[in-house]
């Protein structure tokens, strides 16, 4: 196979809007979930069966007291080699040839649910507690599979999220990162060899999120 | 805006203060981003770091209501520092006029003043003039009485230090952000304004927004690509509202609207059409009469006639310098005055300062009728916290709309583009559009006063029903056409024949004399002569290269993108800047943008001055127009924290307006209330909520009424993250959760550590269930001195832990 | 496993997911979304461009709308609008939810007697009739034709309007006109707050 797609997400282009977070509710037909505020714009705090994209929000006080606010657009990596396959009792969960997506079916209810989030770095994976079907992230497959880009990137307005193929993505992850390395010494893309879903950042990971950089 | 959205991207610097566009026009971000990786300077004012901060290569604070010492400050800088864009506003500002020598300002009021009428005479704020009365100038601008020294005498109180004290943002912030911003003032650099209601929302907001514009000229960039005063507004289609005068004080078109001592259609039209003494301004505003003429015929049809002033007497006159604007009608609903109310799409239970004097008045009418497409807390008024429902005499109708993707029809974008949309699907159950909603009554009127007769029923029975669909409903594209205009007979205008029934294709065309209607004329142009709808246009070419998009939509007037374009070329008609040109007058022509007046450059024969709407023809500098003086002073909020104004003995602006009742309780520098507020949107959710707050995906996200605040007032109030609080104002309170972030920081102001809280408007008690309760149960009736913009940015609160 | 063979369990994308709640709280699953994938559906819909009902930015939506039903399935950016270029807000991609999958749209006339404590039903006809001889008798009532001056002023000031920028530009024009006929002064909406 060719090396499938891969979606870049610079996060030095993402303004927190949140427009990725719902068109993914919106494309996959999530519902809205019972949420309340806890002094924090994120919500929902985390992941669930029903959501699949988290954009986190991180503030905080640099050295010279300047506040800074680090939004991350969170989802699923699309591994190149996803660990969380070892949890799959037989054929449920796919890693498909052509584009790379990773997608549970309905079958992962059969799955070892704990297994495959022990092993995910990221903290993706989740379960319906009723039907215990495994739920995250499918890189949009049915549209990436009918020539529509993912509805999370569709959505962003700023560039922050784009998805094409992978070695272009890899190309473009390297021309941003030399160039945000000039205002952000610390920018770097994360663990770009490794996954397909690949995050630019500007400052240290874990500023972001526990689990930006994996575990 | 000026200019429009895709024009963000050729900034070389943008200032955002007094808007969060990262969160409110999150698409403006685009643009925003797109000039930054072309090299760009993005700056971000404002009381709070939002998601906008976040993005801007400098963030400076300030102190909500202070932005006129602020920007005051930057027009020092830029005086002191030759900043300025010399030939730029030498030629097309009224930087060399010289003003009348009795004009003067002291102790923070301009000459005039009239503490009884809480108001100006104006009659020192004008020039001095010639025997012919052409206005004298002083184009080395160094003649003490010429508006540029007058301007930098006025502003020279307004050093770092001073600035500082009131606004408090450090020194050293204000400096970076004076010369990072003042770097425009050439001819290859363009710097852009984006604001919203963070300068509206003021008892100084129309001179909030003036200090900009000012700013603006002096760095010569209006009618530049990449330039401009850009309000971003904050609805779908208040840019249409807006220009269809949804107002008590325009027509359609921006036409003042008939005061009590204009009794005749001739009086009115000599009020509305401003004469000029400058040969080289082309006045566009004496074309007003045309204007109205022709809107009374689209309302009027063949009933209005050279013998009846084309119905003039059918319109309704206000009471001359009465104000009618929201704050007021609600006063006078407060006060019983007011019987019955029809409110469309809006929930000033919620929106309106001051809610329970609002949620009250309802309470005094004896009906409502309201139309949306879900509840809210103005149509369920009569059963909200504190109302006894036994009690309420209002009879209420509830009318369900159809939402905006199921219906065809037209909106205005800020940059003035109306797109056409298509009904995607019918509307469920019994919706209907608003406007089917209105022809509906209005049908039901007709034929009420028809047949029983009743007070003067001319306008109710003369009204067009030309825009109506055969079967006698509502019809989006007839009344799109009758607010473009018609030709009513068979014209020949500059050797062109137009025939009876085509569309105007231009208001250029309008007459005076009855021969053509248009609804609004800046809207005329929006269909063909032979009737094609360009406000449906797609088409995708670009031949400046700069995205105007000439053949998308269609925007107004004349399809202008940037307002002011001629501004942006010298004397000659060569643009200051070539390497982005929205225009140039190329072998007696003007390429490019539709040039914003057809007469050539200013240096050419028969050359004319590029601010057409202005009637001296040039940028104001100096703004006589205003009623609160025409240089924006620096004046503390109605209700701030500091009992002395630093800048001068006058506390407030001395012309706003004052309402009494028992519910307009004000406590400035009250130790009861020593903390400054804000209030303001987020992103994932839409001005009260009114929509947003039914939608699972949104309230997901933002579920719950929070206020935010600094670790410091935190600490000192013994809150912590995530706390019930209790926010009380003296006009009300409410209960919501705390958000304790580094985002706020306290101000040092005069010497002393300073609070600012804020707090979204985004919540109302009706739904979700416990979402909590609207921001406005705070704010103060207050508002704006020229536009009654209300005062929902700087007032004073106390927060305790619940 | 071979993306054929995916296609063919065809589960947690498709219905199964596309059921699980179109909408606020988990809505009433709709009989037309029952048996056909979301993306299939959507490749056969009728598509209308529209205009995002938030802010003014005016970005484009492209609304996909059931053949068979008439009922919208999708709305999502419209990559050829030159301002937003397919992108959408958190609001604006939510656009779906203010249709009539959102259980909580309103339907009907409702209508709230005086001091009732409830909503009744009504039919439009009954709703125009009574608003109309409500805004007949108080205009007739107190219009005022002179001021105390004596001046003609031909105007109202019992009745009030609010509203809207929500609507339409035709919507809104049509709202001016048969406001002044009325002869009301106490006119405002969302362009001054």
């Amino acid at each position: 196979m060719a090396d499938g797609k891969s979606i870049l997400v610079d996060v030095s282009r993402c303004t927190g809007c949140r427009g990725c977070q719902v068109a993914c509710k919106q494309w996959n037909g999530l519902p809205g979930t019972r949420t309340k505020q806890t002094g924090t714009y994120q919500n929902p705090p985390d992941f669930s069966h029903q959501t699949f994209k988290v954009v986190r929000f991180a503030d905080g006080k640099d050295k010279d007291g300047k506040p800074y606010w680090h939004f991350f657009s969170d989802m699923c990596r699309h591994c190149m080699n996803p660990p969380c396959l070892a949890g799959a009792q037989g054929d449920e969960m796919i890693h498909d040839e052509a584009t790379g997506a990773v997608v549970y079916t309905e079958g992962t209810s059969k799955s070892d649910f704990e297994m495959s989030l022990s092993v995910c770095p990221y903290d993706i994976p989740r379960q319906d507690p009723d039907t215990k079907v495994m739920y995250k992230c499918t890189m949009c497959f049915d549209r990436i599979t009918s020539g529509l880009p993912p509805a999370c990137v569709l959505s962003c307005p700023t560039g922050a999220m784009v998805f094409g193929e992978r070695d272009a993505m890899l190309a473009e992850a390297r021309r941003r990162v030399d160039i945000l390395k000039k205002t952000w010494p610390k920018a770097q893309a994360l663990n770009a060899d490794d996954v397909r879903v690949i995050f630019i950042v500007t400052d240290d990971p874990l500023k972001y999120h526990k689990y930006a950089a994996g575990v | 805006m000026t200019n429009h959205w895709i024009d963000i991207q050729h900034s070389d610097c943008i200032l955002i203060q007094g808007s969060n566009a990262a969160e409110n026009h999150p698409i403006s971000f685009k643009w925003v981003m797109r000039a930054k990786e072309k090299g760009a300077k993005l700056i971000h004012v404002d009381p709070r770091f939002t998601r906008t901060s976040a993005k801007a290569d400098f963030y400076a604070p300030l102190r909500s209501g202070t932005d006129i010492a602020f920007l005051g400050g930057m027009i020092k800088y830029i005086i002191d520092n030759n900043k300025i864009f010399h030939d730029y506003v030498v030629n097309y500002t009224n930087a060399p006029f010289l003003v009348d020598a009795k004009f003067g300002f002291k102790d923070g009021l301009f000459t005039g003043y009239d503490p009884d009428k809480r108001g100006y005479d104006k009659s020192t704020w004008t020039y001095q003039k010639d025997a012919n009365s052409v206005i004298l100038r002083d184009e080395t601008l160094k003649n003490p009485r010429c508006v540029y020294q007058l301007l930098k005498a006025h502003y020279a109180r307004y050093d770092l230090k001073k600035v500082s004290s009131i606004t408090g943002t450090p020194e050293k912030d204000l400096k970076t952000v004076y010369e990072m911003y003042s770097s425009t003032g050439t001819k290859d650099r363009a710097g852009t304004v984006m604001y919203a209601l963070g300068q509206t929302h003021h008892t100084v907001g129309v001179q909030n927004i003036r200090t900009l514009a000012m700013i603006q000229l002096l760095l010569g960039n209006i009618g530049v690509c990449g330039g401009g005063v850009n309000a971003l507004r904050g609805e779908p289609n208040v840019q249409g509202s807006t220009d269809h005068a949804l107002l008590y004080h325009y027509l359609p078109g921006y036409l003042s609207a008939p005061r009590a001592s204009q009794q005749t259609l001739e009086s009115y039209i000599k009020k509305i059409t401003p004469a000029t003494t400058e040969a080289r301004s082309v006045n566009w505003q004496s074309n007003y009469g045309k204007y109205a003429v022709s809107l009374l015929k689209s309302w009027y049809g063949d009933a209005a006639g050279k013998d009846n002033e084309f119905g003039y007497a059918w319109v309704p006159k206000a009471e001359d310098g009465k104000d009618y604007s929201v704050m007021t009608l609600f006063d006078v609903m407060y006060a019983g005055k007011i019987k019955g109310m029809t409110v469309f799409g809006q929930n000033p239970a919620c929106s309106i300062p001051n809610s329970n004097k609002v949620r009250a008045a309802f309470a005094k009418l004896d009906w409502m009728v309201h139309l949306n497409i879900f509840d809210n807390e103005t149509a369920s008024f009569w059963k909200g916290p504190g109302m006894d429902p036994a009690k309420v005499k209002t009879e209420v109708f509830l009318l369900p709309a159809s939402a905006s993707v199921e219906k065809a029809g037209s909106q205005t974008n800020s940059g003035r583009w109306i797109q056409w949309r298509y009904e995607a699907t019918k509307a469920p159950g019994d919706c209907i559009y608003a406007g089917e909603a209105v022809i509906r009554i209005q049908n039901k009127l007709k034929e009420l006063y028809r047949k029983e007769g009743g007070a003067f029923p001319e306008p109710i029975l003369n009204m067009t029903s030309d825009g109506l669909s055969d079967k006698g409903g509502y019809d989006a594209e007839k009344v799109a056409r009758l607010i473009n205009g018609y030709f009513l007979a068979d014209v020949e205008i500059g050797g062109k024949q137009y025939r009876k029934g085509d569309c105007v294709p231009s208001f250029a065309l309008l007459q005076a004399d009855g021969t053509t209607s248009s609804g609004n004329w800046i809207c005329a142009g929006s269909f063909s002569q032979d009737g094609k709808n360009l406000m449906q246009r797609r088409g995708k070419a670009d031949p400046t290269g700069l995205g105007l998009y000439p053949e998308w939509s269609f925007a107004w007037p004349v399809n202008r993108r940037v307002l002011y374009n001629r501004a942006s070329c010298d004397p000659t008609g060569k643009p200051y800047n070539p390497k982005r040109a929205v225009l140039e007058w190329k072998d007696g022509k003007w390429v490019g943008d539709v040039p914003d007046g057809a007469p050539p450059p200013l240096a050419a024969e028969g050359g004319k001055l590029p601010f057409i709407m202005q009637p001296n023809g040039v940028g104001s500098l100096f703004g006589p127009g205003l009623g609160d003086g025409p240089f924006p002073e620096h004046y503390e909020p109605l209700e701030g924290p500091l009992a002395k104004n630093l800048m001068s003995p006058q506390q407030n602006n001395p012309a706003i307006l004052l309402y009494k009742s028992d519910k307009d309780m004000v406590a400035n520098a009250d130790a009861r209330f020593p903390i400054v507020m804000t209030t303001y949107s987020s992103t994932e959710h839409w001005c009260t909520g009114a929509f947003t707050r039914w939608q699972s995906w949104l309230t997901e996200a933002m579920p719950q009424a929070y206020v935010e605040m600094s670790e410091e007032l935190a600490r000192e109030k013994g809150i912590t993250n995530g706390d019930k609080v209790r926010v009380e104002s003296a006009r009300g309170k409410l209960e919501c959760v705390a958000m304790v972030t580094p985002r706020f920081r306290p101000f040092l102001v005069n010497g002393k550590t300073l609070h600012q809280v804020g707090m979204p408007y985004n919540y109302g008690w009706r739904f979700p269930e416990d979402n909590g309760d609207s921001a406005n149960l705070l704010t103060p009736t207050v508002g704006d001195a020229n536009a009654m913009t209300p005062e929902y940015k700087a007032f004073m609160v106390n927060v305790v832990k619940v | 496993m071979r993306r054929r063979q995916f296609l063919k369990m065809s589960c947690v994308l498709g219905a199964g997911v596309a059921l699980c709640g179109l909408g606020v709280d988990l809505v009433p699953i709709e009989a037309w979304a029952e048996e056909i994938k979301k993306i299939d559906r959507l490749k056969s819909a009728r598509q209308t461009t529209s205009v995002c009902c938030y802010c003014s930015v005016g970005c484009g939506l492209i609304c996909a709308t059931d053949e068979k039903t008439g009922k919208i399935i999708n709305i999502e950016g419209d990559p050829e609008h030159p301002v937003s270029e397919g992108s959408l807000c958190a609001k604006g991609a939510g656009m779906f939810q203010t249709t009539e999958a959102n259980e909580h749209r309103l339907t009907k006339v409702l209508y709230r007697a005086p001091n009732s404590d409830r909503w009744e039903e009504k039919s439009w006809d009954w709703a125009i009739d009574r608003i109309a001889r409500l805004m007949k008798e108080e205009r007739d009532k107190s219009f005022i034709t002179r001021n105390a001056a004596g001046q003609v002023v031909n105007r109202l000031e019992t009745l009030a309007h609010m509203g809207s920028s929500n609507l339409d530009n035709e919507e809104c024009w049509s709202i001016t006109a048969w406001a002044r006929s009325l002869g009301l002064v106490y006119i405002d909406h969302q362009a001054r707050v």
